[in-house]
């Protein structure tokens, strides 16, 4: 008998027998062939690369075939209950399979905050091996995004909005209505390359302020977040009224008092402008004066300290 | 008290998956029994059953079932379903195409569902057995509501949505009797302008053969007379599953939409033997009460009465004591009214035989025929002296009573009338 050893994915293996073999293919007979395999290598080797796959395929089999397309180009923002339908009781038919293929158990606890395909799948990564799990996925309506944003509108490009440790992801619908379409341009309104990029910023500036910034107990303060430079700008698309800008940003470097960061924009599938680098400058709550006023109670309401310039 | 009519049936039974074809094995006696596949074992002396054709059910894991292409049951709410689970929304959807409803009509808070069936003591076995084998928190997160008495109206009233009054019923074999009768009461007090009335059961292993040890199964290996109540040699009831439904609708409601009726439900009566907990009343005392006070309350006098689809189910003590029952309240009428057990065609459905039965009645007041006690080659003595059909009657009975008796000594009777 083999004994079970730690691999470097830091993963218990033990020995994957062929009764195992029978029983999870008995356990996988209604998902696709790949999440057999790749759960069979998972279970003899412990390689953690496989999980996605295994989870995708677990996950697939739980939805309904009409909404399964979506699976097939899914990012990890692809929300579990809102874009799948699966409803709490298919979550735990998800888990109850999942403890099963990758012999683990999971307690109803710790499923509560799984909203994405990707808090899913860093979920069972952690578990798997045993690291800490992450903070889980928040999201932003519009008014929580308005209230804890120094820039408001007419000048805020963000709509609702998500945010995890790795990144943030919103949304803004391109209405139309924005003061400056009326001249940019003439009779023909599309939306200036350097709002893109302001939008970019505007959820870089979300996400430090709502994000896991990583220096414990300190909180950055939204009056000193100023842009300091972006690289690597390109557009790809015309973007106009009507189009639903999908805006996604990730810390490349995070370190007191600058971020940088990486953006991209899309319109549906199509890449609308990326930019390689924008970086801001930030400072900690207690590194400031504070005024008089609390500013915890009182909502930013001046536009005139936007601080994020493109 | 308003008047409650019935506008819709739907039938998946073993003598016929749909009104036309239950209806033609009425006429024609034909009998659903088979030498039921999964009985053909040493150690089982029951061989008969009726089985439901056109479904495989046989596993635990329901997406392996199949079913008539004419159904679809999307997963999620397959996954909370008993074999009856899909037999009874495959009804439901006959029953509700049957009266011409559309969701509007049915998904109102004046609108209910009231349904009957014994769980599934083939899933819940199942759910148990691996609860110990792999812990409780790998139980199926649907198992419970899949296998406990109470499946049906779960199932139906949340994918129906339905929005008034919703029950299950639970008095053995006179269950969906009940429910039809509550149904009715809920019509005639005015506080529902519809309900629809589901009887159900797994038919299978674990819900029939339970039976055996208290020896109420035939053991006849012949299935053309396994099932013969109120003969002579009779030995035991031949198991059956499947689901009915019955669309119950008020006066009010049946003119507003220019419904076509099958019947209307006049009124029911109920009594308890208060005797034995499995064994009738050797007298029929309890029936005999049942039958009075549903014909008081609908105003119906003895010598109304057309036909009874008695609840004889093929046992040598139950359907003796029915016939006792049957000779206190019509022996000393002149007319006597024509009566037959159709469990000779179909079996005992359990807690889906009164709703099925009461189907049945439908069928034959609607399209005007008695449907025959089948399988009577010697009359059972403490019969003489009733009229029990040997061959269906070609004629439109005007007032039916639907008898149904459970464990406890519970006892219904139901009374159609034609319109």
């Amino acid at each position: 008998m083999a004994q079970a050893f730690n691999n470097s994915s830091g993963v218990q293996l033990k020995p994957f027998t062929s009764e195992d073999d029978v029983n999870l293919r008995e356990s996988l007979k209604r998902c696709s062939a790949a999440s057999y395999e790749a759960a069979a290598q998972f279970r003899k080797t412990g390689n953690t690369e496989h999980l996605p796959a295994i989870v995708l395929g677990i996950i697939e089999r739980y939805v309904e075939p009409d909404l399964r397309a979506k699976l097939k180009d899914a990012d990890d923002d692809l929300r579990v209950i809102e874009d799948l339908g699966i409803d709490s009781l298919t979550m735990m038919e998800i888990v109850i399979l999942v403890e099963d293929v990758l012999q683990m158990s999971i307690n109803n606890e710790e499923l509560r905050y799984l909203r994405t395909l990707g808090d899913v799948k860093t979920f069972i990564e952690c578990k798997v091996r045993g690291l800490p799990l992450p903070k889980p996925t928040k999201f932003l309506p519009i008014e929580q995004i308005m209230s804890v944003m120094p820039i408001q509108p007419p000048f805020l490009f963000l709509g609702e909005a998500s945010i995890n440790a790795h990144g943030a992801n919103a949304k803004y619908k391109i209405s139309g209505q924005e003061f400056f379409l009326q001249g940019h341009f003439k009779d023909n309104p599309v939306l200036p390359a350097s709002i893109m990029l302001e939008a970019l910023g505007q959820l870089a500036v979300l996400f430090l302020l709502e994000g896991q910034i990583g220096e414990a107990g300190k909180v950055v303060d939204h009056r000193t977040i100023f842009f300091t430079s972006c690289e690597g700008v390109r557009c790809h698309r015309i973007c106009k009224p009507g189009d639903v800008l999908i805006l996604s940003i990730k810390p490349k470097r995070l370190k007191s008092p600058l971020a940088t960061f990486e953006g991209q924009i899309r319109v549906g599938q199509e890449k609308a402008a990326i930019a390689e680098e924008i970086t801001l400058t930030f400072g900690f709550a207690e590194e400031v004066a504070q005024p008089v006023q609390n500013s915890q109670s009182t909502p930013v309401t001046a536009p005139t300290q936007a601080a994020v310039n493109a | 008290m308003r008047k409650v009519y019935i506008t819709g049936v739907g039938f998946i039974t073993s003598i016929g998956n749909d009104a036309a074809s239950v209806s033609e094995s009425l006429r024609e006696l034909r009998h659903g029994m088979v030498q039921y596949a999964p009985f053909q074992k040493a150690d089982i002396p029951v061989k008969v059953a009726a089985p439901i054709r056109d479904f495989i059910t046989e596993t635990t894991d329901a997406e392996d079932w199949v079913f008539p292409a004419r159904y679809t049951i999307r997963r999620e709410a397959l996954r909370g379903m008993a074999p009856h689970g899909v037999y009874s929304y495959c009804a439901m959807q006959q029953a509700v195409e049957d009266a011409k409803l559309t969701e509007a009509d049915w998904s109102n808070p004046q609108t209910g569902l009231y349904a009957a069936s014994a769980g599934s003591p083939f899933l819940l076995g199942h759910h148990l057995e691996r609860m110990r084998k792999m812990g409780v928190m790998r139980c199926a997160p649907l198992g419970v509501v899949a296998a406990i008495s109470g499946t049906v109206n779960f199932n139906l009233v949340s994918q129906f949505k339905i929005k008034g009054a919703s029950a299950g019923f639970s008095s053995a074999c006179a269950s969906s009797a009940h429910a039809i009768g509550f149904a009715y009461d809920e019509i005639a007090m005015g506080r529902q302008k519809r309900m629809f009335v589901v009887g159900a059961e797994d038919g299978n292993v674990e819900s029939i053969l339970p039976f055996a040890g208290m020896r109420a199964l035939s053991l006849q290996t012949d299935p053309s007379i396994a099932s013969r109540p109120f003969d002579a040699s009779r030995d035991g009831f031949v198991g059956t599953g499947g689901a009915a439904v019955l669309v119950l609708e008020s006066e009010e409601e049946v003119k507003r939409r220019r419904a076509k009726i099958y019947c209307e439900v006049a009124g029911w009566g109920q009594a308890s033997d208060g005797y034995n907990v499995a064994i009738s009343h050797p007298e029929g005392t309890g029936l005999r009460m049942a039958i009075e006070n549903a014909l008081n309350y609908s105003d119906t006098t003895v010598d109304q009465v057309d036909y009874v689809n008695a609840h004889a189910t093929s046992t040598p003590i139950g359907d003796i004591s029915e016939a006792k029952a049957l000779k206190a309240i019509f022996g000393h009428s002149p007319t006597r009214p024509a009566i037959s057990s159709t469990k000779a065609l179909t079996g005992h459905g359990l807690s889906l035989a009164g709703a099925m039965e009461a189907g049945f009645c439908a069928l034959a007041i609607k399209e005007g025929f008695m449907p025959g006690s089948a399988h009577i080659t010697k009359l059972e003595p403490a019969c003489e002296g009733l009229n029990i059909i040997r061959a269906t009657l070609p004629h439109r009975p005007n007032v039916v009573l639907s008898n149904s008796c459970g464990f406890g000594g519970a006892n219904v009777c139901l009374v159609f009338r034609s319109v």
